[in-house]
C-alpha cells in the first residue's frame, strides 16, 4: 500500500488531468505536435545552413529540447517526455494500425521474441557511448545530427515491425536508458492506488489491452510497478483499468532508488556512465583545452582514436574501478555481512542524484549562454535568409552569465547533499542500525564530495 | 472517425507535405519565382577547404547573390579586380551577402583578408562570368606589359634585393625624408627624364642618386636622398582604400609599417621584404615591385595578386610602398 501521507494522487485531485490523460486524442495529438517539430529537424539538418548555430535542427534539438529534458522534464516529470517522444511514433501507429482510436484487438507485427539476454539496459548502455564518442561532431554538424535522428526513427519503426510494442524504447533508445534512470530521482509517478485489487483482477487488461486501450506498450505490469524506471508514462494502463485503480503521484524525489531487490548491474554501469560523460563532456565542451576539443572533433583519426580509447577506458574502466575502491572499504566496514558485488552496485545507485545534477549543471553552462540562437533560427530555420518572425536579427546575448557559476554549484551541492542521502538510506536497509550505516555510507560519501569537488573545480576554476 | 481521419491527414502534411512543400520551394518554386541567382558560399580555413564552392559560373548581366557563411574562424571577403567589393569580417556562423551583376565577361576572384590560417593567402574562389551570347567563349588572361618588358630585360624579378650592408648606412638611410626633400627640390639640380613617371618606374633610386650627385656636388648625399625620396612619392597615387588593401593583404606578413615584422612574418620561406627600410628600397625598381605583388615570388611564400588587384590598384600599392619608406611620419 502507499504511503498515503507522502503521495498525492493528481488524478483525484484534478479530475480534468485524468480526462485529459484518459483521452485517446491526447498523446497522439502531442506526439504528432512533437513529429512536425521532429521532421522540421530533419529537414533542416538536411538542406539547412551546416552552420550549428544558425540551423534549427542543432539548436532546437541540442539546446532547446536539451535544456528542457535535462533541466526540467527528467527531475521533474520523469519520463513524460517519452510519453510524448515523436520517435517511436510512426512504428507504434504502424504496430496498431491507427493513430487515435483503437481499431485492431492486436498489434500487426511479425511477433519476434526479443532475445532474453537483451532484457536489460546494456544494449542502450552502449548505444549512449556510441552516440558520446561522436558527440561533438553530433552536436555542431547538423547534417549528421540529422541522419542520427533519422536513424533513430527508422530504427523505431524496423524493430515495430519484428517485435511487439515499445522494445525501441525500453531496450535500444540510447536516450531513455538514462530518462528511464534518472526519473527514478522525479517527484511523478504512474503506480496503482491498490496492488491487491490488481492480485484479485483476473482479466488484466492493463496487460492485455481491451476495447479502451492497449496493453502495456512498455510490457510493464502495473500492479508490480514500484519504480519510474520502465515506466513510458503514456497512461494507456489509465485508459484500460476498468478498476480505477490507476494514480499519477506526486511523491518525494528519489522514492524508487532505495529499492534494493530491484538494482541491477546494467543500470549501476549506466549511473556510471552518464556521470563520468558529464565529467568528460565538461572537461571537452566547457574547459579551454583545444587540443582535447580537437581531438573528439575528429581533426585526425588518430588524436581520435586516442581520444575514444581514453574516454572508454575513462567511462567503463577507471570510474567504476574508484568506485569500486570506496564500495570495498564499505564492505570491510560491515564486515563482508553482504556480497561485494551487491555493495557495488546497491553503491551505485547514489550517483543517480548526483549525475542527473551534474548533467543539470553542465547543461546550465550551455543552455543559458545558447539560448538566445533559439529566437534567430525560428526566423530562419533553414539559414536560407527568412525572416520569419522578424527575430532573425535578434543579437546572441548570453542569459544571466554571472549567475551561471552560482546555479551549477547550487545544483551540484543539491544533487551532492541527495546522493549522501540516498547513501545513508542504502546503507540503513543494508545494516538496520544507524550508528553502523553511517560508518558503511562514509567511503561512499567521500567519492561523492570528491567528485562534486572537480565538478566544481571544472566550473569554477 | 473524424479524429483518425484529422491525425492521419496531420500525419501525411508532416511527413509528406512539409518535406515535399519545403523542398519543392526551395529548389523549384524558388528558383522560378526569382530571377536572380543565389550562390552559397561557405567559407572555411584553407587547410579545411577554403571557399566551398571554390569556383562559379555566371552569365554577364545576370544579377547574383553571393552569399557567404564563415563555418569556422572570422574570415574576411573582397571581390575583385576593380569591384571596389569588401564584405568585411564574417565571424563563425554569421553571412554576409552582396547581390550584384557582372557586366564584363572575364575572371573574378573572391578571397579572404582576414588571417584566419597559416594558409591564410590560398584561400581564394573564382568567379567566371561567361558571354551569353556566346557561352563556349573562354576567358583570355591578357599578358602584363610590365612584366613582359622586365623579362625581355633580362631583369630577374625573384633577385634577392637587401639593403646596404654597412650599419652607418642603415642609420643615415633610416633618416631619408620626402618632407625635408620638398623643401630642398628646388636648390637641386633635376633632369626633366627623373621627374617622369616612366622613368621612375623604371629605375631604381640608387641609380637617380648616381646622376643627382654627378649634377649636385654642393649637395650631401643625404639631401640627395632626401630629394629622392620626395621624387618617388611626389605623384603617389594610393588612397585611403589601397591602405586598407595593404593592411589586409600584406601587413601580415610584411608589417603594417613594413618593418617585415607582421605576424606571419616568422612563417614564411623567405624572410619578407621590409618596405619601410628605405636602404632596401633604394636598391628596388617600382616595376619590379609591381611585377612580384603581381605574380608573386617565386620561392618565397608571397602569393600572386595579379588575380585580385586591377593594374590601377597595383601601382596604388606600389606607391604606397615608397610612402612607408620615405615618409618616416605615416608611422608615427
Amino acid at each position: 500500500m502507499l504511503d498515503q501521507k507522502r503521495h498525492v494522487d493528481l488524478l483525484t485531485t484534478f479530475p480534468s488531468l485524468k480526462r485529459l490523460l484518459r483521452s485517446r486524442s491526447f498523446q497522439p495529438g502531442m506526439m504528432l505536435l512533437t513529429l512536425f517539430v521532429f521532421t522540421l529537424v530533419i529537414l533542416t539538418g538536411l538542406f539547412g545552413t551546416p552552420v550549428g548555430s544558425r540551423n534549427f535542427g542543432i539548436i532546437f534539438v541540442w539546446i532547446v529540447w536539451w535544456g528542457l529534458l535535462i533541466i526540467m522534464l527528467v527531475p521533474f516529470l520523469g519520463r513524460f517526455w517519452c510519453s510524448i517522444c515523436p520517435i517511436p511514433a510512426p512504428g507504434e501507429w504502424l504496430q496498431r494500425r491507427n493513430i487515435i482510436t483503437k481499431r485492431l484487438p492486436k498489434l500487426r507485427t511479425l511477433n519476434k521474441r526479443w532475445p532474453r539476454q537483451l532484457k536489460n539496459m546494456w544494449l542502450q548502455n552502449f548505444g549512449f557511448l556510441g552516440v558520446a564518442l561522436f558527440s561533438v561532431i553530433i552536436l555542431t554538424r547538423p547534417q549528421v545530427s540529422a541522419w542520427l535522428l533519422l536513424s533513430f526513427i527508422l530504427l523505431g519503426v524496423v524493430l515495430s515491425v519484428f517485435y511487439k510494442n515499445r522494445v525501441f524504447c525500453r531496450y535500444v533508445c540510447p536516450v531513455g536508458g538514462f530518462i528511464g534512470l534518472y526519473s527514478m530521482v522525479s517527484p511523478l509517478e504512474v503506480r496503482v492506488n491498490d496492488p491487491n485489487v490488481c492480485l484479485t483482477h483476473t482479466s488484466k487488461d492493463c496487460v492485455t489491452g481491451n476495447e479502451y486501450g492497449y496493453g502495456c506498450p512498455w510490457m510493464v505490469y502495473p500492479g508490480k510497478l514500484n519504480r519510474n524506471i520502465d515506466c513510458g508514462m503514456c497512461m494507456e494502463c489509465l485508459k484500460t483499468c476498468p478498476k480505477n485503480n490507476i494514480a499519477l503521484n506526486m511523491r518525494p524525489f528519489g522514492t524508487d532508488l532505495t529499492i534494493q531487490k530491484e538494482h541491477r548491474l546494467d543500470e549501476a554501469y549506466k549511473a556510471f556512465i552518464m556521470l563520468a560523460c558529464a565529467l568528460v563532456y565538461s572537461v571537452v565542451l566547457l574547459g579551454p583545452w583545444g587540443e582535447l576539443k580537437n581531438a573528439a572533433n575528429m581533426q585526425s583519426i588518430p588524436h581520435w582514436l586516442v581520444y575514444a580509447t581514453s574516454f572508454l577506458t575513462f567511462v567503463l574502466v577507471l570510474v567504476p574501478s574508484v568506485f569500486g575502491a570506496f564500495s570495498a572499504a564499505s564492505w570491510l566496514l560491515m564486515k563482508r555481512t553482504l556480497p561485494l558485488r551487491q555493495v557495488f552496485i546497491d553503491f551505485a545507485y547514489t550517483l543517480v542524484p548526483m549525475g542527473l545534477a551534474a548533467w543539470v549543471a553542465f547543461s546550465l553552462g550551455f543552455v543559458l549562454v545558447n539560448g538566445s540562437y533559439a529566437l534567430s533560427v525560428l526566423s530562419d530555420p533553414f539559414g536560407w535568409g527568412w525572416n520569419l518572425f522578424n527575430t532573425v536579427d535578434v543579437p546572441w546575448v548570453p542569459a544571466a552569465p554571472q549567475l551561471i557559476a552560482f546555479l551549477q554549484t547550487g545544483v551540484l551541492v543539491a544533487g551532492l547533499l541527495f546522493s549522501v542521502q540516498t547513501g545513508y538510506k542504502i546503507a540503513r536497509e543494508q545494516m538496520k542500525l544507524h550508528r553502523k550505516a553511517f560508518a558503511v555510507m562514509l567511503p561512499n560519501s567521500v567519492f561523492l564530495i570528491l567528485v562534486t569537488l572537480a565538478f566544481m573545480w571544472l566550473y569554477l576554476g | 472517425m473524424f479524429r483518425e481521419a484529422a491525425a492521419r491527414m496531420t500525419l501525411a502534411v508532416i511527413l509528406l507535405g512539409l518535406p515535399v512543400g519545403i523542398i519543392g520551394y526551395r529548389y523549384v518554386l524558388e528558383p522560378t519565382l526569382n530571377a536572380e541567382s543565389i550562390f552559397e558560399v561557405q567559407a572555411y580555413a584553407p587547410e579545411r577547404g577554403g571557399f566551398s564552392p571554390a569556383a562559379i559560373r555566371v552569365d554577364a548581366g545576370e544579377q547574383v547573390t553571393l552569399r557567404f557563411t564563415s563555418m569556422d574562424v572570422t574570415h574576411g571577403v573582397a571581390i575583385g579586380p576593380g569591384l571596389d567589393i569588401n564584405l568585411g569580417h564574417i565571424d563563425p556562423g554569421e553571412q554576409r551577402q552582396i547581390s550584384l551583376t557582372f557586366d564584363e565577361p572575364g575572371t573574378y576572384t573572391y578571397y579572404c583578408t582576414t588571417w584566419c590560417s597559416p594558409d591564410h593567402w590560398r584561400m581564394r574562389g573564382i568567379i567566371e562570368v561567361r558571354d551569353p551570347q556566346n557561352n563556349n567563349a573562354a576567358s583570355q588572361i591578357q599578358p602584363d606589359p610590365v612584366i613582359e618588358r622586365l623579362i625581355e630585360e633580362g631583369i630577374d624579378i625573384d633577385a634577392v634585393h637587401t639593403g646596404s650592408a654597412d650599419h652607418e648606412d642603415n642609420i643615415l638611410f633610416e633618416l631619408t625624408s620626402a618632407a625635408r626633400g620638398s623643401e630642398l627640390i628646388d636648390s637641386v639640380v633635376v633632369p626633366d627624364e627623373l621627374r617622369e613617371i616612366d622613368w621612375l618606374r623604371t629605375h631604381t633610386p640608387a641609380e637617380s642618386l648616381t646622376i643627382l650627385s654627378a649634377l649636385n656636388t654642393s649637395h650631401s648625399e643625404a639631401e640627395l636622398r632626401d630629394v629622392i625620396a620626395y621624387l618617388w612619392t611626389a605623384n603617389s597615387t594610393y588612397t585611403a582604400d589601397t591602405v586598407q588593401t595593404y593592411n589586409q593583404n600584406c601587413a601580415a606578413c610584411h608589417g603594417e609599417s613594413g618593418n617585415a615584422e607582421g605576424l606571419a612574418a616568422a612563417l614564411t620561406a623567405e624572410e619578407p621584404a621590409a618596405f619601410g627600410d628605405p636602404a632596401y628600397m633604394f636598391s628596388m625598381r617600382p616595376d619590379v615591385l609591381y611585377a612580384k605583388i603581381r605574380r608573386g615570388g617565386m620561392g618565397t611564400d608571397m602569393p600572386n595578386f595579379g588575380t585580385l588587384f586591377t593594374r590601377e590598384e597595383t601601382w596604388a600599392l606600389v606607391d604606397y610602398l615608397w610612402s612607408l619608406a620615405f615618409e618616416p611620419e605615416l608611422n608615427e
